[in-house]
């Protein structure tokens, strides 16, 4: 009758006591890397890719998924099921409208034309913005429960954010987070000096125009934030800052009851 | 065939020489993520595709650069050729799997008087003849890892994984070759295992601008 340890010599289990009946004990560090699989990886720069081009896939479903939102809408106002968007307000109909404009001078119309269309292309912008963060969203949650698993839970919001800083943005990023401030009353102001997604952003028409397409890019990374915090526990609001390419700084703002 | 390179070498060491590697697990997210999205927005399975095709095609005109300023390689001789490449080299260098490669010739002309079809014309410089064609199985796909397909998405015909379809478009059209790439059969429809079929169509020539000799 071979003991039951013998059989098992390189990986060492401890024996099994008649005090101690859990199994926990039984749980080495060597057998627990046995029972994960391996890390597969990928390269980083095809991530980069994917992101940028689902940038430009997301405007284009955002926007077809506007029109048919509208197409949905106008057929059901022609169908009488949902008032006309102005009524109750005197002009309703598009011809009154037509003719309301007809009064004003022309370069007012090309006024009021031009702000319909910026208006346009910031809820466009908006809609992409809102997919990126949503995206993020579930990213960052998703990759916060798998770097967590073996962890104690954290009690201090501090110790989420630092969590944050220094495991989920190497995972993302591939490097830590440069700087973190805080003013220990729920606010915490991360700070990375060469920003992965904005490190190759040029534009043609100068810094300050690449700044603002900067914004579009962290929209992914806000929502990554939010998402793993949210994971943890903590509901907070992240807003990102560019003043120079590549640096930028992320701010969130947790409320203290959570 | 002599001096056939040793493409799994070589894709070996562009693996381990990129510097930069992250968790498979986070692209598996974000693409999880984005084909949902678009799901929602189109609600078509079959217009997904197509969007993820597309996006594959863009991603794929900028991987061959990547690929060709670390790899150095030369020219294909031939389509299989390709195939060994893309599988052995492609594929490992940027996500550090080795698919599978099976590779067929063209079907035979049916009007040709010679009783075997040669696969590359003797005495001209040796091309690629259209109508080859090689299918990659993928034993390991991290961009389904963890999914699961709803009965509506596998009888609306969604592809998970069809931006590599474009991918491999995109970056063999960048060197001159038009190919199809279509999936044959996905195991998160259920299928036994996960193919792509890389057919070419025809070979681009280089388009000389209009006034240069």
């Amino acid at each position: 009758m071979a003991n039951r340890a013998s059989l098992t010599p390189s990986l060492q289990a401890p024996t099994i006591s008649s005090t101690n009946p859990s199994t926990a004990s039984l749980l080495t560090p060597a057998l627990l890397t046995l029972s994960s699989p391996p890390q597969a990886q990928v390269d980083i720069n095809v991530v980069e890719y994917l992101l940028i081009e689902a940038t430009r896939a997301l405007a284009d479903s955002a926007r077809v998924a506007q029109s048919s939102k509208d197409a949905v809408e106008q057929a059901m106002r022609d169908a009488g099921w949902l008032p006309a968007p102005d009524a109750g307000k005197g002009e309703t109909t598009a011809a009154a409208r037509e003719a309301a404009l007809g009064r004003l001078k022309d370069q007012v119309r090309e006024e009021v034309e031009r702000a319909r269309r910026a208006k346009k292309e910031d809820d466009d912008e908006g809609a992409v913005r809102l997919r990126l963060e949503n995206m993020g969203v579930q990213v960052g949650g998703n990759l916060a429960e798998k770097l967590c698993r073996d962890r104690q839970r954290f009690t201090d919001p501090l110790d989420s954010v630092k969590f944050l800083c220094k495991e989920i943005w190497p995972a993302v990023w591939d490097k830590q987070v440069d700087n973190l401030r805080t003013n220990h009353r729920g606010v915490y102001v991360l700070q990375d000096t060469s920003f992965r997604p904005l490190a190759r952003l040029s534009s043609p028409f100068g810094s300050q125009e690449a700044i603002k397409r900067a914004k579009l890019h962290l929209a992914f990374p806000c929502g990554i934030i939010k998402g793993a915090l949210a994971r943890l526990g903590l509901n907070g609001m992240v807003t990102a800052e560019v003043n120079t390419l590549p640096q930028c700084t992320f701010q969130i703002k947790i409320p203290k009851s959570s | 065939m002599a001096n056939r390179l040793n493409y799994k070498q070589i894709g070996d060491d562009l693996w381990k020489g990129r510097t930069e590697k992250i968790n498979a697990e986070l692209f598996s997210f974000t693409y999880g993520a984005l084909v949902v999205q678009l799901i929602q927005d189109y609600e078509d399975y079959q217009e997904v595709n197509k969007q993820l095709e597309k996006m594959g095609y863009n991603i794929g005109t900028r991987l061959i650069e990547d690929f060709m300023a670390r790899s150095n390689l030369g020219r294909c001789t031939d389509f299989r050729e390709v195939g060994e490449v893309v599988a052995k080299v492609g594929f490992k260098s940027f996500l550090n799997l080795t698919p599978l490669i099976t590779h067929s010739s063209p079907p035979a002309p049916i009007s040709s008087p010679s009783p075997a079809p040669a696969p590359t014309p003797a005495g001209s410089a040796p091309r690629p003849s259209p109508g080859s064609s090689f299918v990659l199985t993928l034993e390991e796909n991290p961009l389904a890892e963890m999914v699961d397909l709803p009965e509506e998405a596998v009888e609306g015909g969604l592809w998970w994984s069809n931006v590599l379809c474009g991918v491999l478009r995109g970056s063999l059209e960048m060197v001159q070759l038009q190919v199809e790439a279509i999936f044959l059969s996905d195991v998160l429809r259920g299928d036994e295992t996960t193919e792509i079929r890389v057919t070419l169509k025809r070979y681009l020539e280089e388009e000389v601008p209009a006034g240069e000799d």
